[in-house]
């Protein structure tokens, strides 16, 4: 890691950070990033009444020495040194709105207050009644500066005005536990329309490489898996549009000089209304049609409590059966993906024999020393900050269509990821993601190929400077932003014996769906298989 | 052809016989030894590669791959052997070295082709290196299109659907009912295609998309005009600080223009300091006059052909299916993708219209 990042906690790190980095990217934004030490908001979120006290007077924290002030308490000199580096820094650079002094303070400010937000929802403080006037105030000032429904304002602002939305939400209790991507915390904010959506899920696309780097690399590693099988069965989580397996079929065709291409099964695993899934069965099977590929495709019910019944799945005495559990957010119209759920999913695969089993989630790294709902709070909205970085610098001049995505695509999932965190936090916390739950259970890791390898790092040349991919062990290639790592693909053999009666299951599943998506899709007489 | 690519990997001196069918060429010792002639070190490099790599390929695998008759494993054993000793791609691509391998290769087919052969033992190994690089790209483009048709398929059919549903529910106009615009809002969204008002919509077009347009275009001629690549340069200040990124997003283009020459020319071009580098970000972040006026140029064309398409689509119509696939032509594709972007624009102002 050549960019010492601010998680470094040490704020004096932050002074040689904005060295290191302005080589490469020069973006306001990014100079916003680095001036933020995201290791500090430990210290300021534990001292927050102070920070709500020189909030409840506006005078104080208008003036540009408010936040100083606060930071200047005794208990924390390191403070004032982050600070005045974030003061520093980006003058000359000053090419965004928003990376301007001002624009700096402000974010910071910004993110203060949500913590503070967060920090009085969790647990042991607990008193919505501060968070609701930290909520009000940070509306104020978000509206302030135009982002008050996430459009206009600079980029902190929106991504603030998001988080807002999402901490408003919980305090109102609209973010049910199953309610996923039906957390409709602002009337309209959330009901896209269906196009909408698919625009700005292509533009997401278009703009980064999050959603093809989880959807290639899985592939690759099915592809070499099942090379020379004659059937290949694949069992899809979450299917969702299917947009993973046309480039699958396109690559099964196109295997040069080799037998003629296998047949394929996609079996998707569906909650309740199987309306979507039939349109997505006709969209992959004409796909498949228009390429060549025998293909056909199936539906397998999830039970009444998300729990995956391996007898529910259709398996061909002689096929190659394949699971695939992609649980980064992609546009899914499914609700979010409770643990158990995956967990009964991933020991499904040992119970039917998988040959292979793909795995791509988001990836968890953060130090805070808080714990529960603040941790993870902060965590996310680390992980979106990344996300919105790494947009911004790609396409610096593509504020609408930065705009458009954000609030569609990425809006619902701050919200979803903020009501998960809330309401896992409640629970005891086993992290690390599903790799290192399946590590215990005794799945053999498979080794990422170096074409696999390539391709990634091809994909990541696509775009802006800035992600990266690294190894992480033999079986995992992990997607970053910078120093953030954001998404991991991982591919896995299940054990031979049946897996221990109890391990423990990691806590977050990252499905998060804008809702409504195919709610509009006709019913049909489509029949597969 | 492949007579004229004289050079082997083997002893030359020996009497060949050329086996049949399979085009193997194999000594007539009493114990024949296959000849490793470049085109079946190709098809070797291909098929290790779609194996994942010379650590994942075993003999066996690679000769139900190739499926060259009269291959034996005993011959596929010994040069997998050869070809791991020999210096691999690695794993860990070294972007530095990868490309140095890429421009060696360059400089070297640049003087002449017999040279390119006479050196091909020295250069064998970055010639693997970068064939496996360049079979990766090529797998990853039709990957990247696949994809790419697909969501355009999703974005059509949901389109339809929102068209079939609006008719449908013509009668509650009135009532602003969710995820259907009325035929207006629609209609409004088609006609805004047409016009190019979007300025910052062209200009996210300009940074990536756009980008292989203005490259192909000039290269189809194969001699890309200074212009061409100065263009490139300002308005991708991200890509060219000699990261790599750049010389992979060219090679994936050349590559299927298929383009040696032109492959030549563009990345002889020496790539500009980082000061230069610096300043023209700067600038280009400023006004970003530069991209948006270049892009306009190339775009030309495509938002001309939209215009048709656009309508087409809006009125129900499935034509667009009948696109030449984009695996053959790369620009439709990107046209696709300008689609979305320009919707992405009207959607917003169809929303206000429909709940106004």
């Amino acid at each position: 890691m050549e960019v010492a990042m601010e998680e470094a906690v040490a704020p004096s790190g932050c002074s040689s950070t904005t060295t290191t980095m302005d080589d490469d990217f020069i973006c306001a934004w990014n100079d916003w990033n680095s001036a933020v030490d995201w290791g500090s908001f430990s210290s300021v979120a534990d001292d927050f009444h102070e920070l709500i006290e020189s909030m409840m007077c506006p005078d104080v924290v208008d003036s540009p020495d408010g936040l100083m002030s606060v930071s200047q308490t005794p208990s924390y000199n390191s403070s004032p040194s982050s600070m005045a580096t974030s003061a520093d820094t980006p003058a000359e650079e000053d090419v965004v709105a928003g990376g301007s002094h001002d624009g700096d303070e402000k974010g910071l400010r910004l993110v203060h207050l949500l913590v503070a937000a967060a920090e009085a929802l969790a647990v042991p403080h607990k008193s919505p009644e501060l968070a609701r006037v930290i909520l009000v105030r940070l509306k104020e000032l978000v509206s302030q500066a135009g982002a008050g429904a996430g459009v206009g304002g600079t980029s902190i602002e929106r991504l603030s005005a998001h988080f807002t939305d999402a901490l408003q939400g919980l305090l109102d209790g609209s973010t049910s536990a199953h309610c996923g991507g039906r957390n409709s915390f602002r009337d309209g904010h959330l009901h896209h329309h269906t196009s909408d959506v698919l625009t700005a899920f292509q533009l997401l696309q278009d703009m980064s490489p999050y959603i093809k780097f989880g959807h290639f690399t899985a592939n690759q590693a099915i592809l070499e898996e099942t090379l020379g099988d004659r059937r290949i069965h694949i069992i899809d989580y979450d299917i969702a549009e299917g947009v993973q397996w046309a480039s699958l079929l396109q690559a099964l065709v196109s295997r040069p000089g080799g037998p003629p291409p296998p047949h394929l099964r996609i079996t998707a695993v569906t909650r309740g209304g199987s309306r979507a899934m039939r349109e997505t069965g006709r969209l992959l099977a004409a796909f498949a049609a228009s390429v060549g590929q025998p293909f056909s495709f199936s539906q397998c019910r999830l039970d009444a409590d998300e729990q995956f019944r391996p007898a529910g799945v259709k398996v061909v005495k002689g096929e190659t059966l394949v699971m695939n559990c992609v649980l980064h957010p992609t546009m899914n119209n499914t609700r979010s993906g409770s643990a158990s759920s995956v967990d009964s999913f991933l020991r499904g695969a040992v119970e039917l024999g998988a040959k292979v089993v793909t795995l791509v989630e988001e990836e968890e790294q953060e130090q805070y020393e808080e714990r529960g709902f603040v941790r993870r709070f902060m965590g996310e909205l680390h992980r979106y900050s990344a996300v919105w970085d790494s947009l911004e610098a790609g396409f610096p001049m593509q504020g609408k269509a930065r705009g458009m995505v954000e609030r569609v695509i990425l809006a619902p999932r701050i919200a979803g990821a903020v009501s998960r965190a809330y309401r896992d936090s409640k629970e005891e916390e086993t992290d690390g993601g599903w790799g290192k739950w399946m590590a215990v259970m005794g799945f053999g890791r498979v080794r990422i190929s170096c074409f696999n390898h390539c391709q990634a790092k091809l994909l990541l040349g696509l775009f802006n400077d800035g992600y990266r991919v690294e190894e992480d062990g033999s079986n995992k290639l992990v997607l970053g932003w910078k120093s953030r790592r954001l998404l991991s693909a991982s591919v896995w053999k299940p054990p031979l014996s049946p897996p221990p009666p109890c391990p423990p299951s990691p806590i977050r599943v990252g499905i998060v769906t804008p809702d409504g998506l195919t709610a509009s899709f006709e019913d049909s007489d489509f029949v597969s298989d | 052809m492949f007579p004229s690519k004289k050079p082997t990997m083997n002893s030359h001196d020996r009497p060949m016989c050329v086996q049949g069918d399979s085009g193997l060429v194999l000594t007539t010792d009493p114990k024949p030894r296959l000849r490793w002639t470049v085109e079946l070190h190709d098809r070797f490099v291909d098929a290790v590669t779609q194996l994942g790599g010379p650590d994942k390929a075993t003999p066996k695998t690679i000769m139900r791959v190739m499926g060259v008759k009269g291959l034996t494993l005993y011959h596929l054993k010994s040069h997998l052997q050869k070809f791991r000793l020999g210096k691999q791609p690695h794993k860990e691509f070294n972007d530095q070295s990868a490309k140095n391998a890429a421009l060696e290769l360059q400089r070297n087919s640049a003087s002449s082709s017999a040279i390119m052969g006479r050196n091909m033992n020295e250069n064998m190994h970055m010639n693997d290196a970068f064939r496996m690089q360049m079979e990766v790209q090529k797998h990853l483009q039709m990957r990247i299109e696949a994809h790419g048709k697909y969501m355009q398929n999703i974005l059509e059919r949901a389109c339809q659907t929102l068209a079939a549903e609006s008719m449908v529910s013509g009668g509650y106009k009135g009532q602003a009912s969710r995820g259907v615009p009325d035929m207006g809002a629609v209609k409004e969204m088609g006609s805004t295609l047409s016009f190019p008002p979007l300025q910052d919509l062209h200009l996210y077009g300009g940074d990536q998309l756009e980008m292989q347009h203005q490259m192909e275009r000039p290269l189809d001629g194969l001699f890309p005009t200074d212009d061409s690549i100065m263009s490139k340069k300002r308005s991708n200040p991200y890509h060219s600080n000699g990261k790599g990124p750049l010389i992979w997003a060219d090679d994936l283009r050349l590559q299927e223009l298929g383009s040696t020459a032109a492959c030549i020319v563009s990345q002889e071009e020496p790539p500009p300091s980082k000061s230069e580098q610096l300043q023209m970000a700067s600038s280009v972040i400023d006004t970003g006059i530069d991209a948006d006026s270049i892009a306009n140029v190339y775009e030309a064309k495509p938002i001309l052909s939209m215009d048709s398409s656009g309508e087409k689509k809006y009125d129900g119509g499935t034509s667009k299916l009948d696109r030449p696939s984009p695996r053959r032509d790369p620009l439709p594709m990107g046209m696709g993708m300008m689609n979305p972007m320009m919707t992405g624009g009207a959607m917003p102002q169809a929303r206000n219209l429909s709940y106004g």
